[in-house]
């Protein structure tokens, strides 16, 4: 009777050990699979990062691409258009002049004719030559660009341009004057191309030291939305370059309400 | 069933030595990690050949003095391995208290040394636990060649604290039987089979499929 007793108690203990290790055993386990799981998803969701990134990288990629290709079709059809066909017709005269039989009073017409065109080629080539890279931003810097671009616009009579710039000489690094440059470029296109409009206004002001560039038009406006979903060339690239100047930029528009874009950019001559 | 346990025991051992062999021998190409847990293997197999030294040849039935050496120098070596792989300064500190701590026990009852140490071995144990544990969260976006070896390590030495802590109520046979005290020795030998087991299989996936494929 003791004995059994005994050997019950026996058992108790060793029962109870068992459930102890059974237990720890469950737990230990639970914990790795615990850190199994977690492991997992942590992997995934930093894949999906990764992917993420490259896509995006790939995108501005492309953007960047077609955009050069489009620059390199203007340029062609610029070339082409001003330049050859005019020094075709220059050739030809000169080949004219060659001729023997040819009268003095002819010889001045053809010269006359040579020196018109020549001169129409000079100023055609100098256009070219501004539109890719106008001198005066790399001489005289961003403001002079500006207002020469406003001037340029305004040239065309069908738009009344506001130009009205704080002076923010020498505060912007070169590259960083050539990117805002670029960006009031494109906007400026944008308006001209789309949006019907027929007065534009930029302004810029510097505050805190930071500079606000407004630029608004009262044209027929959009949907903010929908125009990032569907990235246009000339938006990707503003986009692009106000992630590389570190900049903000803001667009207020709706359809029928007209433009209001403000990019706000700490300059940082200091840097360079 | 006796016989089954038997062999179960001795091919832990086997399997024991084997490792330790294997870890061994690729020992100079690797890092400092590696030979440390190298070493551990090392004088783990030999503790447990002498433990079957003990048991088959010589006449001596009490080898429980072995057991101290095997989680006093388990905990020192695994410390230096964790040490390694966490950067943590302060495992040092945590060495230095423990070992205090068992030397402290041994100078108050030095006939411990022929019985089982429960607190040195839970403490020992313990903190490789957690040492573990932290090594799981620190590698939780990086792989490790550890990362199996981890695992093992830390299963097994959680399951068998418990084992090992109760391993005195031996001594006092009106609470436990030979029969229960060995299902419970058996436990932890399918347990230790384990951890080997995962040992190797490192070895195999890390070490062993390398070499062939150059």
């Amino acid at each position: 009777m003791v004995e059994e007793l005994l050997l019950q108690e026996d058992y108790q203990i060793v029962d109870l050990i068992l459930i102890a290790i059974a237990l720890l055993v469950v737990m230990g386990l639970a914990i790795i699979l615990f850190f199994y799981f977690s492991r997992k998803r942590i992997i995934k969701s930093e894949l999906e990062k990764a992917n993420l990134k490259i896509a995006n990288q790939k995108e501005v990629l492309q953007a960047t691409i077609i955009t050069q290709e489009e620059e390199r079709k203007r340029i062609a059809q610029d070339l082409h258009d001003a330049i050859s066909s005019k020094l075709n017709i220059v050739s030809l005269n000169a080949n004219m002049l060659s001729l023997k039989d040819i009268s003095s009073e002819e010889t001045n017409k053809i010269a006359n004719s040579i020196l018109k065109v020549t001169g129409n080629v000079l100023e055609s080539s100098r256009k070219i030559a501004h539109d890719l890279l106008p001198p005066t931003l790399d001489k005289f810097g961003l403001d002079a660009a500006l207002e020469e671009l406003c001037d340029e616009v305004a040239e065309s009579d069908t738009f009344q341009v506001d130009c009205h710039l704080d002076a923010s000489e020498n505060l912007l690094a070169k590259d960083q004057e050539l990117h805002v440059f670029r960006i009031v470029q494109e906007l400026f296109n944008n308006s001209i191309k789309y949006s019907e409009a027929t007065t534009l206004s930029l302004q810029t002001e510097i505050k805190k030291n930071l500079l606000y560039l407004h630029y608004s038009d009262n044209g027929k406006g959009f949907d903010v939305l929908e125009a990032k979903k569907a990235k246009g060339l000339g938006m990707s690239g503003i986009e692009n370059r106000v992630a590389i100047l570190n900049a903000t930029l803001e667009i207020l528009s709706s359809p029928g309400n007209g433009m209001v874009v403000t990019l706000t950019l700490t300059p940082s001559k200091d840097e360079n | 069933m006796e016989k089954l346990f038997d062999i179960l025991s001795n091919f832990a051992i086997a399997f024991c030595v084997l490792n330790a062999a294997l870890y061994v021998f690729r020992f100079k190409e690797k890092g400092k990690a590696y030979k440390i847990f190298a070493v551990y293997l090392v004088v783990i197999a030999v503790i447990q050949l002498n433990a079957s030294f003990l048991k088959y040849i010589t006449p001596i039935k009490n080898n429980l003095f072995l057991f101290h050496f095997y989680y006093i120098l388990q905990f020192i070596f695994l410390t230096f391995f964790y040490k390694e792989l966490l950067k943590q300064k302060w495992l040092y500190a945590v060495l230095v208290i423990v070992l205090g701590i068992i030397a402290f026990q041994f100078i108050q009852s030095p006939a411990m040394f022929f019985r089982y140490n429960p607190l040195g071995v839970t403490l020992t144990q313990g903190f490789i636990v957690v040492y573990s544990v932290l090594f799981f969260y620190k590698y939780l976006h990086d792989n490790n060649e550890f990362l199996i070896i981890n695992i093992g390590l830390f299963f097994y030495l959680l399951s068998s604290i418990l084992i090992f802590a109760s391993g005195n109520l031996v001594f006092n046979m009106e609470l436990i039987t030979e029969y229960g005290y060995h299902l419970l020795l058996n436990l932890n030998n399918v347990l230790y089979l384990g951890l080997q087991f995962l040992i190797f299989v490192t070895w195999w996936k890390n070490y062993y499929s390398k070499k062939t494929i150059k």
